[in-house]
């Protein structure tokens, strides 16, 4: 009989962690679409945030203003056209087209007794027609009510004025807003959640095919009953399989982060592209926050993937780990004050709060970074454990 | 040498209907239903022979080499390997024996020779001891065309083959087989019938070789011993002749009938 010459579990951690490597690397096409995506993922998020903003930027910047029955109401349009806007007669069907929701604008529509009973004092009505469901409608209401607004003041002003009475009567203090957010914090309130949340998704989708493969897929293959007739220890084999996995999940994470700074030439919006500004040691950081994430991730789902007898069963089991993560980053939505404390202790709402940090380049204190860590430190060790118990229960059944 | 003493074994049988059901207003959880796999199986296996367990479909064979391999934990009843415990010393007993396993599962991404190393690195091989051991076992079972040729597309001898040789990196004193030569055709069959041969003898190192069929074949022309066992019970051993003798009859096959189906004559017709 051949003599071991080396027995340690390190050895046999050694050997199943690089036959999974290799075994991952020969699925090239998987690993191709993993990682393209992962690439591809910062670009199209980026793309379609500055989309969206410069959807309203261009609305705002275009100047044009639909109206009905201006002609009853020559002064306010010389108010509106001294505004430097352009009043537009609406389309035909303007209105079912609005209700439809296929209208991105809003409808100012002036009654054709306004001037009369604007020289009476009879507060004539002006009507805005918007779709409160549409975001473009939305933003054009907003562009009309405040002109209506200047120019229902400016109208008092000069009525003031004509009679000797001075505005600040009227008018007794100036609102001056001053905003205090940084152009990071800025910019983060324009690209929202949205960018963490992709992040920590690609890492969770990344790893969920590696996963099955090296816990499912054994049991699907027929690989682990032979597998576990070695006299391998539980936590080397179990250990060995989440180190490739993890290996994958971190490359993903880091990959992802990275996408986000070449993508900035893709933001099509002027507000943002001045505002965001993302550098290497952003993704760095972002990197570094999900690293015991992507820890986490790989051994909870490698623990929901050795349930199934096939990789068609552990995708049933992963999608709902996949969905719990993906949710709790939701929860920040429904609070608008600093985030508290115990938002650390929940992992995917750790994360993603600390790269909301980063992206407003707030300080994060040290507990803040410890506090995850530990957390996916402690995860991964319990799902380490049960996949270690599990090979072996599992590789006869 | 191996020696199985008075193992059994039962497992939970699968729920059929309801788990829960109602008797009056309460809800009643229905009594765990148990399939008794293996009764009191016996076997000694000693170094240089080949032990046949041969039984039909459904006899426990299988149930007892997981128990031999530390795969399951046996209900009652001892197992050892070279004198150490299977239950106690699970480790020590698994690297003193390469085992086939009846789900010869290979690695499909991986090559013939890299299949054969990682086990090999599992036994606790180095790398390069594990890969001298590859290439001994190539020109044993004549892998070598196969060696550098991932196992996706193999066909089932191939698969055999090279899941044999992976079970042999470790050059281990005991080998067990389960049902070996499932799907393979005459050649490979003769082939693989010499190399058992050839390991058990003392230039093949005096293997114990321990292998489970149910092919009446197989035992005849490569068995020093047979064990029978039928319903997962120990039903007759010896060596063929000495079964044909018990039984009075001439044909290995007639007399394993007789002793496998004698005990239970209503299930006869479903077992053949």
């Amino acid at each position: 009989m051949s003599q071991p010459t080396q027995h340690s579990a390190l050895a046999q951690w050694l050997a199943v962690f690089l036959k999974e490597v290799k075994d991952a690397w020969r699925d090239r096409r998987t690993l191709r679409t993993v990682l393209l995506l992962s690439l591809v993922q910062g670009p199209v998020v980026l793309l379609l945030i500055s989309t969206l903003a410069s959807d309203k930027e261009n609305r705002i910047d275009k100047r044009e203003i639909y109206a009905q029955g201006m002609q009853y109401a020559p002064d306010l349009q010389n108010f509106i056209e001294r505004q430097a806007y352009t009043i537009k007669a609406p389309p035909a069907d303007a209105m079912d087209r609005l209700a439809a929701g296929q209208l991105e604008d809003a409808i100012v529509v002036v009654p054709a007794d306004f001037e009369q009973r604007l020289q009476a004092m009879e507060m004539p009505a002006v009507e805005i027609y918007a779709n409160s469901s549409s975001r473009g409608s939305g933003t054009a209401r907003d562009v009309a009510r405040n002109l209506l607004q200047s120019y229902a003041q400016e109208r008092v002003g000069l009525t003031l004025a004509l009679r000797g009475v001075a505005v600040a009567s009227l008018k007794p203090l100036e609102v001056q807003e001053r905003d205090m957010a940084n152009a990071n914090a800025r910019a983060a309130q324009l690209t929202g959640s949205m960018i963490p949340l992709y992040v920590l998704i690609a890492v969770l989708t990344g790893a969920m095919g590696a996963a099955m493969d090296t816990t499912a897929g054994e049991r699907e293959r027929s690989s682990l009953e032979p597998l576990m007739m070695n006299p391998v220890s539980p936590w080397a084999l179990a250990l060995g399989k989440w180190g490739a996995v993890a290996a994958l999940a971190a490359v993903i994470a880091l990959l992802t982060s990275l996408s986000f700074i070449p993508a900035q030439v893709l933001i099509r919006s002027d507000a943002l592209q001045a505002l965001f500004r993302y550098g290497l040691s952003d993704a760095m950081r972002f990197g570094l926050i999900c690293l015991p994430f992507a820890g986490a991730v790989a051994a909870l789902l490698m623990a929901s993937s050795i349930r199934g007898k096939s990789i068609k069963e552990a995708q049933a089991g992963n999608s709902l780990v996949l969905l719990v993560f993906m949710l709790l980053p939701l929860v920040s939505l429904l609070n608008d004050a600093a985030e508290p404390d115990w938002y650390y202790l929940v992992p995917s709402l750790a994360q993603q709060t600390l790269m909301l940090h980063v992206l407003r380049a707030e300080p994060i204190a040290l507990w803040q970074w410890l506090l995850p860590c530990g957390i996916g430190l402690l995860l991964t060790v319990v799902g380490l454990a049960y996949v270690g118990r599990a090979m072996r229960s599992n590789a006869v059944h | 040498m191996i020696l199985i003493d008075k193992v059994s074994k039962r497992f939970a049988a699968q729920p059929t209907g309801a788990r829960w059901q109602r008797k009056g207003w309460r809800l009643q959880r229905q009594p765990q239903a148990w399939v008794q796999a293996v009764s009191d199986i016996s076997l000694h296996a000693p170094n240089g022979q080949i032990t046949g367990l041969l039984g039909p479909n459904g006899a426990g064979k299988t149930s007892t080499l997981r128990m031999l391999a530390g795969l399951l934990a046996p209900d009652s009843g001892r197992l050892e390997v070279d004198g150490l415990s299977v239950t106690h010393a699970r480790a020590k007993a698994q690297a003193r024996m390469g085992i086939l396993a009846d789900a010869r599962g290979l690695y499909p991404r991986l090559t013939a020779r890299e299949n054969m190393v990682y086990f090999g690195r599992l036994q606790g091989l180095s790398d390069g001891a594990a890969k001298a051991r590859a290439e001994q076992l190539a020109d044993l079972l004549d892998l070598r065309p196969l060696l550098d040729r991932a196992t996706e597309g193999f066909s089932q001898g191939e698969r055999v083959k090279t899941a044999l040789a992976r079970a042999l990196v470790h050059d281990p004193d005991n080998i067990i087989l389960d049902e070996p030569t499932n799907g393979l055709d005459v050649l490979a069959t003769r082939a693989l019938r010499e190399t058992l041969r050839h390991l058990c003898s003392p230039a093949g190192g005096s293997k114990c070789i321990v292998f489970s069929t149910h092919i009446m074949q197989e035992v005849e022309r490569l068995c020093d011993q047979v064990v029978v066992v039928a319903h997962g019970r120990n039903v007759a051993s010896g060596s063929v002749s000495d079964l044909l003798v018990q039984t009075g009859q001439n044909d290995f096959e007639d007399a394993f009938v007789q002793l496998a189906f004698a005990a239970a004559p209503a299930q006869a017709g479903m077992g053949l």
